[in-house]
């Protein structure tokens, strides 16, 4: 049973037909809970003792910085998912994550440079999780850059779902010598927050705000992987049929 | 033994010793401890290497913070509740430094026990809570509370 | 091992890449003929390092002081973008002439010749920088303490960088101008190796003893040992599309 599912899952149309149902819902599920936690983070969240207004930052900022990293180790285990089973699907939504888990590293090391303006009076300062964003920023833009290099699809699905796999073997390695480097620099002092030190009229917009991040992730996630499907399959029967429907 | 099958097996064999011997120097490097961090009465104790560059965290005693008129020197002291340490800086003092709040201090010891400062940071709250709950709390035992609980952790 | 080769009659372009088939130390004896030979590609990535490190005091100003606090740094930056140029052509050459399809080819692990080719591509780039490296902190004003931990600290991380390196090579290789692109996918991968290779030197200036970023060291030279070089292979049979 659960392999006739796992196989199923594995074809690209299938995820195509079934995808098209999900859609709608999450879209408006993510929307639900991101207008929520935004009225309710910048709105009626209360001021920090000592940042004052400057801290909301923190609502985009942190689901942004959370899914930066889950979207790599989700690329690497669908990219595990293809090598090991020969899966077409999991390349696909491996390579449609790149970009994705690009961009919102991105907006993570963007919103903390901003934020870092009003509390460490700087925007930029070499501190352990900002340094090792940035790296993470330069592997998936090597990835990216690594999947358009090479011509022939096949293989550069395999290439990019093993330059991942080595990526995810060094992302503790990195984690752990970066934090140690600027350890030496400076004393981890410039810490970030522990979800548990935040107050609870502060933490559940969080918490609104990082579902919904997840819900819009997958969203973007699935929609990306249709236009790759798309891409891909067009020459087949399905794809062609679905084109001539559309049309009329 | 096939030759094919012996290589396989002399590959893993390497493996593992390779293997083995990354998890030994990656336990060898984890106890030396490096974290030159001392509290101020390491070195009352007489604990610190002098001139050597080491981080220094306390609270920075009220009334302490003297100012050179003609420059920007300026000296204050560090205590952990124990011990206080006399330290010297001759750059700008970062906005969150102020008197009864945690600091940390870069810098090398000299032979006067006076501590030279390279750089002077002062230590970010990492709590986040309304104004209301803040000013409860507030009190002058609040700075030693956090670092008898371990700032170099 | 008797074994004969699949591949041992069809090319032989050097006649030594025949013998391909017997085991690792011949593969390491011809790679090193092979690698003597090309000399230019030998002495290249050293001149680059000592070229643009002698650029480095006359672009930012020769105080004394300001060059002694640069030098771990930036030497070490500098063995990085030269190991990280010879790279490239770590797998070229087999790939062009053919002799990588056949050693994909054989029965045996595609690890050993790997193995044997980055033991090479070291040999030939990473230990002169090494050796060399004393002389660079002449023209850098490094403390006398520098020296030692500059040397070892190269010796064990310009192996590492060899090692992470060759799944880049190995990833790159059917592209026909895979220079930036290399650069661009390995240089993340090499940032614990600068770190504590820098250190290491840092960490001596400072007075403190550096064993500690030597093990590190150490530690991923052995891990990288055992691993990169099957995720080269992988990579070699992903490019040549097995």
């Amino acid at each position: 049973m659960a392999w006739q599912w796992f196989n199923r899952l594995g074809s690209p149309r299938w995820f195509y037909q079934k995808s098209s149902v999900w859609m709608p819902w999450l879209a408006a599920i993510s929307l639900l809970l991101l207008i929520t936690g935004v009225v309710w983070g910048l709105g009626f969240a209360p001021q920090d003792a000592r940042q004052g207004n400057s801290y909301r930052i923190i609502y985009i900022h942190v689901p942004a910085a959370l899914l930066a990293l889950a979207g790599y180790y989700l690329m690497a285990i669908s990219g595990a998912i293809g090598l090991i089973w020969k899966m077409k699907l999991s390349f696909l939504v491996m390579r449609a994550a790149a970009p994705i888990g690009a961009a919102l590293t991105f907006a993570a090391l963007v919103t903390g440079a901003l934020w870092g303006k009003p509390t460490w009076g700087t925007y930029w300062d070499w501190d352990a999780r900002i340094t090792s964003m940035l790296i993470l920023l330069f592997l998936y833009l090597g990835i990216i850059a690594l999947s358009r290099a090479l011509s022939r699809q096949h293989t550069a699905d395999k290439a990019c779902a093993l330059l991942t796999l080595v990526g995810t073997v060094n992302i503790p390695i990195i984690y752990k010598s970066v934090d140690w480097w600027s350890s030496l620099h400076q004393p981890a002092t410039l810490k970030l927050m522990e979800p548990s030190s935040i107050h609870p009229s502060m933490f559940y917009p969080l918490l609104l705000m990082i579902l919904g991040f997840y819900c819009f992730y997958a969203w973007t996630l699935t929609a990306h992987t249709r236009i790759l499907i798309l891409q891909r399959e067009w020459r087949t029967q399905w794809v062609q049929q679905l084109l001539t429907c559309n049309k009329i | 033994m096939h030759p094919a099958r012996r290589q396989r097996l002399i590959l893993i064999l390497i493996l593992v010793i390779l293997s083995s011997a990354a998890v030994g120097f990656a336990t060898y490097a984890m106890r030396s401890n490096m974290d030159y961090f001392y509290p101020p009465r390491a070195f009352a104790a007489g604990e610190v290497p002098l001139e050597k560059r080491i981080r220094v965290g306390g609270c920075v005693v009220p009334g302490s913070v003297a100012r050179a008129g003609d420059s920007l020197d300026v000296r204050f002291a560090l205590t952990d509740g124990e011990a206080q340490l006399t330290v010297v800086f001759d750059k700008i003092l970062p906005d969150l430094f102020a008197e009864n709040e945690a600091a940390v201090v870069i810098g090398k010891l000299q032979q006067n026990g006076v501590v030279r400062a390279d750089k002077v940071l002062a230590k970010h709250d990492e709590t986040y809570t309304p104004p209301e709950v803040a000013d409860s709390m507030k009190g002058s035992a609040v700075c030693l509370q956090q670092e008898s609980q371990g700032v170099g952790a | 091992m008797g074994l004969k080769p699949p591949g041992a009659g069809i090319t032989g372009e050097a006649k030594c890449k025949r013998k391909i088939g017997p085991g690792f130390f011949t593969l390491l004896r011809c790679e090193l003929l092979l690698a003597l030979r090309r000399q230019s590609e030998l002495v290249n990535p050293l001149l680059f390092f000592v070229t643009v490190l002698a650029l480095m005091p006359i672009g930012i100003g020769p105080e004394p002081e300001l060059l002694t606090r640069l030098a771990p740094g930036l030497i070490w930056v500098m063995a990085l973008l030269a190991t990280l140029l010879s790279q490239e052509a770590l797998f070229r050459g087999d790939y062009e002439d053919g002799s990588l399809e056949q050693l994909a080819l054989l029965p045996q692990p595609l690890y050993f010749a790997v193995s044997a080719k980055i033991l090479i591509h070291w040999l030939v780039t990473g230990l002169p920088l090494a050796l060399l490296s004393p002389l660079l902190g002449l023209m850098f004003n490094l403390p006398i303490a520098g020296y030692l931990p500059l040397a070892f600290s190269l010796l064990l991380g310009t192996a590492c960088l060899s090692l992470i390196g060759s799944i880049g090579a190995a990833l790159t290789v059917a592209l026909r101008r895979p220079g930036l692109l290399l650069a661009l996918i390995i240089m993340p991968l090499y940032v614990p190796v600068l770190i504590f290779g820098s250190g290491a030197v840092q960490a001596a200036l400072d007075g403190y003893g550096y064993s500690m970023e030597l093990a590190v060291l150490a530690a991923i030279l052995t891990a990288a040992g055992a691993l990169a070089p099957l995720a080269a292979g992988a990579a070699i049979r992903i490019s040549l599309d097995h």
